[in-house]
């Protein structure tokens, strides 16, 4: 049983990604009147890209040349910690958020590395950016994930979002918690309103102006890498929305996770078509917005309980 | 087993004496290693038998006046420190016979350097094992001479003598305060023991709580604690690599040893002295990790990063000073074991840091970042080092600095406070913790990224190529232990698991087997981690071998330079402007002006530490103020003024000994 559901959650965690990232152009392309690429272009840009021969910039170390699987085996790595399946992750302990917010940590130190290993002012231009939001991001998840934790008395990430919604204030608990996060999710996977993955002007991007100068295998690495993290992301707020979620019956709450990790995509792509990208002074207010966001979240596990007992 | 302990002070006296007496420096480097590993031997035959669980020694002798008797006595805690201070000088000393190479070239006499590195380890076996006041501040002193005659080791350079004397009055305003707290337990025990000051301090009153805010200001400045940590960027900047690493990761952690110390002495503190620790150590990490962000200068930026991990090991104790209040061991646990792991880590990560920012130094003679780069190509041997290192103080997995900030996080996560309020507090604080983590990445993939990578910024600056044999060898070593403890961190816990069990409330017993049973899951997922990392880049190294080389790709500019690379002020001025309140910047500019400038332009900017600037304003208007009044004061009543003053001084000591009684 148990290893049927960690094949499950492997499967999941090699197919979602791609179809995710499909579901999300789709729904761009729809709002901006074209029909769109395929739902699995991403495959299709894996595959040739494994057949191309990469270039390396002659300024570049083997720093360069590691870094794209360091990000890519550090997403898929996060990706065991999630419950993606909504009710358990393979990999799950005490406190193991903490583990997986610093191992999203080491893929991004190794892909601002790759960054500033070209010598390209583009990209320590886009790594510069990639560290200060980051930084000013990650209290915001520390404080949802405390929320929760105090919320529901558990400490692993699987058990606290699986949080049951009864009453005011652990209403505000869960919204609170699922605002905080989808911004997260907006910033640390570079999505709009932060960051825009289709922009062609370098001054702009944060996470493509890094990866300017990575080719073939070593991009395709990258471009699963940001992939499967984006997934994990969404499932992350799936998995806080799904009101099965940890509940006994493990494939309801998969069927509701998955189809949650859809919707949750589509309102992504939604938001990406019809909002503007932020001037990228306005991000770390938007960044503050989720740390408020955790913050409330925190405070009102205190109301609850000083409350009732 | 008292003997191997006792034979190791005189062994590192004799090595000081023959590095002074003998004629060349080989032989004074000799003299010095050898009475060091001889000493270390000694000392770690007596206290492994300590850490493994056996019971402490204590040896006594009768003394004369105004000693009376001097208690040596070496318990887990004092063992813990003893185990690694030793090894680390060693291995710090082989770093100096490398480092210090071109100086003996050059025939500068190296034996009062090689005998003061002896003192720091007789020091450290003062410090560590005296029950005696009167001793433990004659070891103090012999640490901070000898800290101070190292540092000013480039006695020529005016900027070096500064930082030294800087660095002599701060350690001397902390000494002077820890002397009133010890002068204060000796008016109210009539003793100068260890053991009787514990009889005061575990009995609550207000001359206890005087005592600890003392003892706390004396510690917090020896640890560079923030706001008193002023001396400590400029003294690491100015020292040799090797002084600067053993200030830093060994010689400074006898602050946070004597506050642990005194930590068993007060037995149960209040819950108030429990949250000022978290908050302190809270206010440090996020005040260094700041400073971090900011600095041109790799050794001071090395130098900052000491404060916040420092703070980072306060949390720890904080956390174990409110598991001690409540009544809940396993956040007592959590936070000794947490705040232990750390110092320790931190020693193995910093050391290796300054020994590879040293490395830079002497191959190439500048330690600004600004103008450096491309270093990886040069020296790849001391690149891999201060990666490690830079990954590892970063606090990311599978490496050491994780192991000690998740247990840190398990105490301030576990949800173990009596009160829901007090529970939203400790989750605040680690999101500060999580805020430090982040904030140091970006420091040191700075730090990496623009000294190491990208190609080289300053024609001017030549490499003189990789780290000789003796400088790295001690770095291959730390950098060893940060990852051995990454992936198996219950060889760090096991060094601090008797310690751990002296902390522990009475009629509580919690062994370590809890927290060996917590980390073991996270264990196996660093290990996991680890795996999957090197088979990654085993299998996309493979990728890359039919790989064709271009240059970086200019965004369509066909002429870019090295000049055009982002620097270490760029990476960090999006950051710096979210926190300029707190991180002041001089900025002297002339920019160019109309659309052909005639006069070319210019813009210099430099990051001040704002406590210092501060600090320094104060004395000034201090000093303009007591100008100010003696004007005034009239000519002629000399003996009244003076009579008056007496008064004031006598009025204010009756205050203050009737605010106590």
């Amino acid at each position: 049983m148990t290893a049927a559901l960690f094949l499950a959650h492997a499967l999941a965690l090699l197919l979602l990604p791609v179809v995710i990232v499909g579901v999300i152009n789709r729904v761009k392309s729809l709002w901006s009147g074209r029909r769109g690429p395929p739902v699995l272009q991403l495959a299709y840009d894996v595959a040739r890209l494994l057949r191309k021969v990469p270039v390396y910039s002659a300024t570049t170390t083997p720093i360069f040349r590691l870094a794209p699987y360091v990000v890519l085996v550090t997403a898929v790595v996060s990706g065991s910690i999630v419950p993606l399946l909504g009710s358990r992750a393979p990999l799950s302990f005490a406190f193991d958020f903490v583990w997986f917010a610093y191992v999203w940590g080491l893929g991004r130190v190794a892909l601002m590395l790759g960054a500033l290993d070209t010598g390209s002012s583009f990209e320590g231009m886009g790594a510069s950016r990639e560290a200060t939001y980051a930084a000013i991001l990650e209290p915001a998840l520390f404080l949802v994930a405390g929320a929760l934790c105090l919320s529901t008395g558990q400490s692993s990430f699987a058990g606290a979002l699986a949080l049951r919604v009864g009453g005011g204030a652990s209403f505000v608990v869960w919204f609170a918690s699922v605002v905080a996060l989808v911004i997260v999710v907006q910033v640390e996977t570079a999505r709009m309103p932060v960051d825009d993955p289709t922009t062609h002007l370098e001054l702009t991007m944060i996470h493509e102006v890094m990866v300017l100068d990575h080719s073939g295998p070593e991009l395709a690495a990258i471009e699963v890498g940001a992939a499967v993290k984006l997934t994990v992301g969404i499932s992350l707020v799936a998995t806080l929305l799904n009101p099965w979620a940890g509940s006994a019956s493990w494939a309801l709450a998969a069927l509701a996770n998955v189809a949650l990790c859809f919707v949750v995509a589509a309102l992504l792509g939604c938001v990406e078509s019809l909002v503007a990208r932020l001037k990228l002074r306005a991000v770390p207010q938007y960044i503050l917005a989720a740390i408020i966001a955790g913050g409330v979240a925190l405070l009102a596990t205190m109301w609850r309980t000083g409350g009732e007992g | 087993m008292m003997l191997p302990l006792l034979v190791a002070g005189p062994v590192l006296i004799l090595g000081a004496a023959l590095a002074l007496v003998l004629r060349r420096n080989a032989d004074r480097a000799l003299a010095a290693l050898a009475s060091q590993a001889l000493a270390t031997a000694l000392v770690l035959l007596a206290v492994v038998p300590i850490l493994a669980g056996g019971p402490p020694l204590v040896r006594a002798w009768p003394w004369s006046f105004p000693v009376e008797v001097v208690t040596l006595r070496v318990d887990a805690l004092s063992a813990f420190f003893l185990a690694w201070s030793l090894p680390m000088t060693l291995l710090g000393t082989v770093y100096a016979v490398g480092y210090l190479q071109p100086y003996f070239d050059a025939g500068r006499n190296g034996g009062p350097h090689f005998a003061l590195l002896n003192m720091v380890s007789l020091s450290f076996l003062t410090v560590y094992s005296v029950q005696n006041a009167l001793v433990f501040l004659l070891g103090w002193e012999i640490a901070a001479v000898s800290a101070w005659l190292l540092v000013i080791w480039d006695y020529g350079n005016q900027r070096v003598r500064f930082a030294g004397f800087n660095y002599l009055v701060s350690t001397h305003v902390g000494l002077f305060v820890l002397v009133a707290a010890f002068m204060f337990m000796h008016s109210q025990t009539g003793s100068m023991e260890f053991q009787d000051f514990g009889a005061f301090l575990s009995r609550p009153s207000r001359g206890r709580v005087i005592v600890c805010a003392l003892l706390a200001t004396s510690f917090a400045l020896k640890s560079a604690f923030f706001p008193f940590h002023t001396w400590l960027p400029r003294a690491h900047s100015a020292a040799p690599a090797h002084v600067s690493a053993l200030m830093s990761g060994v010689i400074h952690k006898a602050g946070l040893f004597a506050f642990l110390r005194f930590t068993l002495l007060l037995g149960r503190p209040e819950e108030w002295m429990g949250w000022c620790v978290l908050a302190f150590g809270g206010l440090s990490a996020l005040f260094g990790v700041l400073y971090t962000s900011s600095q041109r200068d790799l050794k001071r930026l090395l130098g900052y990063s000491s404060t916040e991990n420092v703070g980072i090991a306060a949390m720890g104790f904080g956390v174990a000073y409110l598991g001690l209040s409540w009544d809940r061991p396993e956040l007592v646990l959590a936070g000794i074991a947490g705040g232990l792991l750390h110092l320790f880590n931190h020693a193995l990560f910093k050391c290796l840091l300054f020994y590879a920012a040293g490395a830079v130094y002497r191959a190439t003679h500048t330690i600004d970042l600004e103008r450096l780069g491309g270093l990886l190509r040069r020296m790849p041997r001391t690149a891999v080092m201060f990666l490690v290192g830079g990954l590892a103080i970063s606090a990311l997995p599978p490496l050491n600095g994780f192991v000690s900030e998740y247990i840190v996080y398990s105490g301030l996560l576990a949800g173990a406070a009596p009160s829901r309020p007090a529970n939203v507090a400790l989750v605040c604080m680690a999101a500060l913790l999580a805020f430090v983590g982040a904030v140091s990445a970006l420091s040191m993939t700075r730090a990496f990224g623009v000294a190491f990578l990208g190609a080289p910024r300053d024609p001017s600056v030549h490499v003189e190529g990789d780290a000789p044999p003796l400088m790295l060898a001690p770095m291959v070593l730390h950098a060893a232990g940060v990852v051995v403890i990454g992936v198996a961190p219950g060889a760090g816990l096991a060094l601090g698991r008797s310690v751990c069990l002296l902390f522990q409330p009475r009629g509580f017993e919690l062994t370590e087997a809890v927290l060996t049973s917590t980390l073991a899951p996270m264990q196996w997922a660093c290990r996991a981690l680890a795996a999957l990392l090197l088979v990654g880049c085993v299998l996309g190294w493979r990728q890359g071998r039919r790989a064709r080389q271009h240059v970086t790709w200019g965004c369509g500019y066909t002429a870019p330079n090295a000049r055009m690379q982002y620097t270490a002020s760029s990476f960090s001025s999006d950051f710096l402007r979210i926190f300029e309140a707190f991180l002041p910047q001089l900025r002297r500019e002339h920019l160019p002006r109309e659309i052909f400038p005639q006069e070319p332009g210019h813009l210099a900017t430099h990051s001040v530490d704002a406590v210092e600037r501060r600090m320094l304003e104060v004395l000034w208007q201090g000093e303009h103020f007591v100008v100010q009044t003696s004007e005034r004061i009239p000519e002629e009543p000399r003996f009244a003024f003076g009579a008056g003053l007496v008064a004031l001084l006598v009025i204010v000591g009756l205050l203050v000994v009737g605010a106590v009684r």
